[in-house]
C-alpha cells in the first residue's frame, strides 16, 4: 500500500533519512519506532507530502506520489500538538476538510454526527470552542477530523504524548479498536516503546537515519537485530565476559565471550529449570512498584537485574544471597 | 519548459505568491528606500559633486548646533524621568495594593487615547497663561510670570507623564506575567518588601525597561509637539528646526542633515537596544507560574505617601484631559479669559461640528487617512510576515531588514525624503508627482505605521502551531485558502488590536502631516495645532477643544474594541439577543 523506496530526505548538508526502504501493507498497523531526531517523524512527513526526498519515491498502491501536492494526496494526519483550529467550534473543525472539498450542508452534517459518534464526541461538544475541550476530547476531534475524510492511509504523529498516563491507556485501546472497526492503513510514530508494542502490526525501530529493524512486536522484542534495537526496547541486562565464560564452561555452550551478550530482565529466574545456568548473587538495591519488584544483584562482580512479581510468595530485602537460572539461548549476541 | 510545468503544478512557483511579492519589492524600493538614499544623495551631491556644504552650514547656525545639544539633553533627562513616573505608575496599579487602583489606571491609560500635539495643547491649556494650575499659583505668587510654563522644564513636564504609554502597556504586561511564586520564595526565606522589591520584581522587569528607555530616548530625540508649543524661543529641539528649516528652499540641506543625524541617532539606539537585549540572560525558569497577588505595603507610614503620590499623578494625568472637557462646553469668553461663570456653558461648540462641514471636515480627512494607512499597513505587514516565517526561497529573508528600514528613521526624515525625491516625475510611479497630493501624507502614515506594525504581526505568526497550516492542507485546503480560513482568524486579535493602535495614534498625528498635508485636506493634527498658535481665534480654541473631546472618545471605543476585548462583548450581546428573540 505505502512504498518507500531508497528514500533520502536531507536539510542542507545534514542526512536526515538515509536509504529508507519500507513495505507497508494495506489496513496494516505500522509504527515507526525511535528515539527523538531518529528520522521517524521526517519519514512520515515525507509521506505526508511537508518533505520531498533528495532522493527516491514515494508510492500509494503503487503510484508515484514524490510530487504530487499535500492537498492531493488523500492522507489524514494527526499531529502530536493535534493542530486544532482555535477560532473554529468542534463542529466546523470537523467539517472544515469537507468543507474544502465543498460537499453539500446537508452531506457535511450527516457525516460529522457520524464520526462524532463513532469517537464518542457528544452533540453539545460539537458545538463547543476546541479551547474548552480537555485534552483527551481535543485527541479525539483532531482524530474526528482526520478520518470524516476517509483517508487511504491515516498517519498519527506521537497523538497520545500530550495526555497523563491513565488516559493514554485508554486512548490507546479506542485506537485500535477504531483502527481495527476501520481497516484505515495506520502510520504511527511514536518512542514510547510499549505504545509501539501493543498497538502495531509490525514496528520499523529507527535510528539515527536509518531503520535497525523491521518486524512485529515479538520478533522485535524476542530476536532483536541489533544492540541498539535490544537496548531501546525494554529492559535488558548485559553480560560482560566474566559471566559468559562461566555459563559456557557449565553449559558446554560457545557463547562469543569477546562480545557482550543481552538477555531480557524477566529471562532471569530464581527457580532451577532444566538447561539453565546458575549463577550465584546478592541483592545490593531493590525497586518496588506496586505489581513487581525490580532487584539487583551482583554477580561476579556484574549488576544483574532480576524481576518478581509482587505475590506474597517471595521478597528479598538486600544483602540476601539468591541464584538465578538463565537459558543460554536467551542471550543475545550482536 | 516542462520542468516550469511540473514546477507550477506541484506548488514549488506559485503565481499570486509572486505577483505578491513584486508588489512588495516595488514597494520597499520606491518608499523605503529610494527616497532615503535619495536624500542623503542630494545632502552630500551638489551639482553632481561629493560636497560637505551642508555639514559646513550646519556649524556655522548656532540655532542648529541648539537644537540639537537641546534635544540630546532632553532626550537623557526625559529617560530618567519618564522611567520613575512610568514604573511608579505601573507599581501603583499592578504590583501595590493601592484603593482605587481600577481608577488611577484608567486614568494613567489615557496617554493611550490621545497624544503628540493634542496632549500638548491639553496641558497647555491647564499650566499656560490662562491655565487653572497658573490661576491657583497666581493667589499664592501675584508677582509670578503667568507665562511660567515655556522651555526646559515644561517640555520635560510634559514629556514626564505623557512618555508613559508604553510602561502602561509592557511593563503591565511583564508584571502580570511574574511568577508570584518567586516572591513566595523570596518571602520564605526571611527577604523584607524593599529587597523583594528591588532584587527580584524589578530585575526581572529589567528586559522590558531596557526597551522601554531606548524608546523613551528616542521618541525624546525626535519630539516635535513639546518644544513647539511649549518650548517658546529658547529651548527649540531637532524636529522643529528641521521643519523651519525645510520650510525655506535654501535651507532644505540643512533640514535633511540635521535629519540624517537624527536618523543615525536613533539607529545607533535600537543597534545598542538588540545588543543588550542579547546580552542578558532573563528568562523565566519557572514550570508552572502562580498568578501575581498585589502587595500590601506594610510601613504605614510609606503606604500613605504611597497612596498620596499615586493621586497626584492621577490629576496630573486627569487635569488636561478633564479642563478640555470642561471648556469644550462653554463659551469664546471663557475659553479667552479661563474664567467660568454661571452663564459660560453652551453646546454651541457640538451643535457646530456636525452643522458646518468645515467643522467636522478636518475629522473626515483624518479618520479616512488613518483608516486607510491601518488597513494597508496591516496588508503590507501580514503578506511580509507570512513570507518571512514561512521562508521558500533563501532571498526571501531579505524582505524584513528592509521592511524595518523605516524604524530607523524619524518621521522628519520621512517627510523629507518623500518630498525631495517625489516633486518631480519617476519612472517607478508612472512619471506622476506625489508631492502636492493628497496620497503622499497616505504613503508617509503607511511608511510610519510599518515598522511597530510588522513585529506585533511577526510574532503573531512566529506564536502560530505551525501544524495547523499542515493540518489544513492535508485536508485538501489550497495555501490561499488556509491562510483565510485557518491563519487570519487566528492572527485576528493581533492584527485588529495594531490596527487599532495605528488608527489611533494618526489621528491626530502631526510630526509627518505638518510637512506633507495638502492644503484641501488638512488633517485633525494640523488644525488643533493652530488653534493653540497666538493668533488662533477663540471660535478655533473652542472647536480644537470639542476635536480632542471627540478624538478621545473614538480612540476610547477603538482601543476598548480592539484591545480590551470590546468586539468579544459586542459579539456575546448579540448572540444573547439572537438567543431570546
Amino acid at each position: 500500500m505505502v512504498k518507500f523506496e531508497n528514500v533520502e530526505i536531507k536539510y542542507g548538508n545534514f542526512v536526515a533519512m538515509n536509504n529508507l526502504n519500507l513495505d507497508i501493507k494495506e489496513g496494516e498497523f505500522f509504527t515507526f519506532l525511535g528515539p527523538s531526531g531518529c528520522g521517524k517523524t521526517t519519514s512520515l512527513r515525507a509521506l505526508v507530502g511537508f518533505i520531498k526526498p533528495s532522493k527516491g519515491r514515494v508510492l500509494v498502491a503503487g503510484k508515484d506520489i514524490t510530487n504530487l501536492p499535500v492537498e492531493s494526496r488523500n492522507i489524514g494526519m494527526v499531529f502530536q500538538s493535534y493542530a486544532l483550529f482555535p477560532t473554529m467550534t468542534v463542529y466546523e473543525n470537523i467539517a472544515f476538510g469537507m468543507k474544502v472539498k465543498k460537499m453539500s450542508k446537508s452531506e457535511i452534517s450527516r457525516k460529522v454526527h457520524e464520526v462524532a459518534d463513532k469517537i464518542k464526541i457528544t452533540e453539545e461538544q460539537l458545538q463547543k470552542n476546541v479551547s474548552e475541550l480537555s485534552g483527551g476530547q481535543q485527541q479525539r476531534v483532531a482524530l474526528a477530523r482526520a478520518i470524516v475524510l476517509e483517508p487511504k492511509i491515516l498517519c498519527l504523529d506521537e497523538p497520545l504524548s500530550n495526555l497523563d498516563a491513565k488516559l493514554r491507556i485508554d486512548m490507546r485501546l479506542e485506537l485500535k479498536r477504531l483502527q481495527k472497526d476501520l481497516g484505515i492503513t495506520t502510520l504511527y510514530v511514536t518512542h514510547d516503546q510499549e505504545e509501539a508494542l501493543t498497538l502495531s502490526d509490525r514496528i520499523a525501530v529507527f535510528n539515527n537515519g536509518y531503520i535497525e529493524q523491521v518486524g512485529t512486536p515479538y520478533e522485535i522484542y524476542n530476536s532483536s537485530k541489533s544492540e541498539f534495537v535490544c537496548d531501546f526496547i525494554g529492559d535488558i541486562n548485559r553480560f560482560g565476559t566474566g559471566i559468559l565464560t562461566f555459563i559456557n564452561e557449565q553449559m558446554g555452550t560457545k557463547l562469543d565471550t569477546a562480545k557482550t551478550g543481552f538477555v531480557r530482565i524477566e529471562k532471569c529466574v530464581d527457580t532451577s529449570k532444566p538447561d539453565h545456568a546458575k549463577i550465584h548473587g546478592i541483592v545490593t538495591d531493590l525497586e518496588f512498584n506496586g505489581i513487581l519488584t525490580k532487584y539487583t544483584i551482583s554477580c561476579m562482580g556484574q549488576k544483574v537485574k532480576y524481576l518478581e512479581k509482587n505475590d506474597g510468595y517471595k521478597y528479598y530485602k538486600e544483602g540476601d544471597s539468591i541464584d538465578l537460572y538463565i537459558d543460554p539461548r536467551d542471550i543475545m549476541q550482536f | 519548459m516542462g520542468k516550469w510545468k511540473t514546477k507550477l503544478q506541484d506548488g514549488t512557483i506559485n503565481i499570486p505568491g509572486l505577483i505578491v511579492k513584486v508588489v512588495l519589492i516595488w514597494f520597499i524600493f520606491s518608499f523605503l528606500v529610494f527616497p532615503n538614499v535619495n536624500l542623503i544623495i542630494r545632502v552630500f551631491f551638489q551639482d553632481g559633486h561629493f560636497s560637505l556644504e551642508a555639514v559646513e552650514n550646519i556649524m556655522k547656525s548656532q540655532r542648529a548646533i541648539n537644537s540639537l545639544k537641546n534635544s540630546f539633553i532632553l532626550a537623557v533627562a526625559s529617560i530618567i524621568t519618564v522611567n520613575i513616573s512610568g514604573i511608579l505608575i505601573v507599581l501603583f496599579t499592578e504590583y501595590f495594593d493601592i484603593k482605587g487602583s481600577k481608577l488611577l489606571s484608567m486614568g494613567f491609560m489615557t496617554t493611550l487615547i490621545y497624544s503628540g500635539v493634542v496632549l500638548v495643547t491639553g496641558y497647555k491649556f491647564v499650566y499656560g497663561e490662562t491655565g487653572i494650575i497658573t490661576k491657583v499659583l497666581m493667589q499664592f505668587f501675584p508677582d509670578m510670570n503667568p507665562q511660567w510654563f515655556v522651555g526646559f522644564g515644561a517640555v520635560l513636564f510634559i514629556m514626564t507623564f505623557s512618555g508613559t504609554s508604553n510602561h502602561m502597556m509592557f511593563l503591565t504586561n511583564a508584571i502580570r506575567g511574574l511568577d508570584y511564586h518567586t516572591i513566595e520564595a523570596a518571602k520564605n526565606m526571611g527577604a523584607s518588601q524593599r529587597t523583594i522589591l528591588f532584587k527580584i520584581v524589578l530585575p526581572t522587569m529589567m528586559p522590558t525597561i531596557f526597551a522601554i528607555t531606548i524608546l523613551t530616548f528616542i521618541a525624546a530625540l525626535s519630539t516635535m509637539s513639546g518644544p513647539l508649543i511649549v518650548g517658546g524661543p529658547d529651548f527649540q529641539t531637532i524636529n522643529p528646526m528641521i521643519r523651519t528649516f525645510a520650510n525655506m528652499t535654501t535651507s532644505r540641506d540643512i533640514a535633511a542633515l540635521l535629519a540624517i543625524i537624527l536618523g543615525l541617532a536613533t539607529a545607533l539606539l535600537l543597534f545598542v537596544m538588540q545588543k543588550i537585549e542579547k546580552k542578558g540572560n532573563y528568562i523565566s525558569v519557572s514550570k508552572t507560574k502562580a498568578k501575581m497577588v498585589k502587595q500590601k505595603i506594610q510601613n504605614p507610614v510609606l503606604n500613605v505617601i504611597a497612596h498620596i503620590v499615586a493621586y497626584v499623578m492621577f490629576i496630573i494625568y486627569m487635569l488636561p484631559i478633564i479642563n478640555v472637557l470642561v471648556f469644550s462646553f462653554t463659551d469664546g469668553m471663557t475659553i479667552r479669559t479661563g474664567v467660568i461663570r454661571p452663564d459660560s456653558f453652551t453646546l454651541e461648540n457640538y451643535a457646530k461640528l456636525f452643522q458646518s462641514s468645515s467643522a467636522y471636515r478636518p475629522y473626515l480627512v483624518s479618520i479616512v487617512y488613518s483608516l486607510l494607512a491601518a488597513l494597508i499597513v496591516a496588508v503590507i505587514c501580514i503578506a511580509v510576515a507570512r513570507i518571512v516565517t514561512k521562508l521558500k526561497r533563501k532571498w526571501d529573508k531579505w524582505f524584513e531588514p528592509f521592511i524595518l528600514i523605516p524604524w530607523m528613521l524619524p518621521s522628519t526624515m520621512i517627510a523629507l525624503g518623500l518630498m525631495m525625491t517625489y516633486d518631480e516625475a519617476r519612472l517607478n510611479l508612472a512619471n506622476k508627482i506625489l508631492v502636492a497630493t493628497p496620497v503622499i501624507l497616505l504613503v508617509a502614515y503607511v511608511i510610519i505605521k510599518i515598522p511597530f506594525s510588522y513585529r506585533m504581526t511577526r510574532a503573531a505568526f512566529i506564536s502560530l502551531d505551525g501544524n495547523m497550516e499542515e493540518a489544513a492542507q492535508v485536508m485538501g485546503a489550497k495555501p490561499f485558502y488556509t491562510m483565510r480560513k485557518v491563519i487570519l482568524p487566528v492572527i485576528m486579535p493581533v492584527v485588529i488590536s495594531v490596527i487599532v493602535l495605528n488608527f489611533n495614534s494618526l489621528l491626530s498625528e502631526y510630526d509627518l502631516s505638518v510637512f506633507l498635508y495638502h492644503p484641501l485636506f488638512q488633517p485633525l493634527g494640523i488644525v488643533i495645532k493652530m488653534a493653540t498658535d497666538e493668533t488662533a481665534t477663540t471660535e478655533a480654541q473652542a472647536m480644537a477643544f470639542v476635536y480632542t473631546v471627540v478624538l478621545m472618545i473614538i480612540s476610547t471605543i477603538a482601543l476598548w474594541l480592539g484591545r480590551y476585548g470590546g468586539i468579544e462583548t459586542v459579539k456575546k450581546l448579540f448572540r444573547k439577543r439572537g438567543k431570546v428573540s
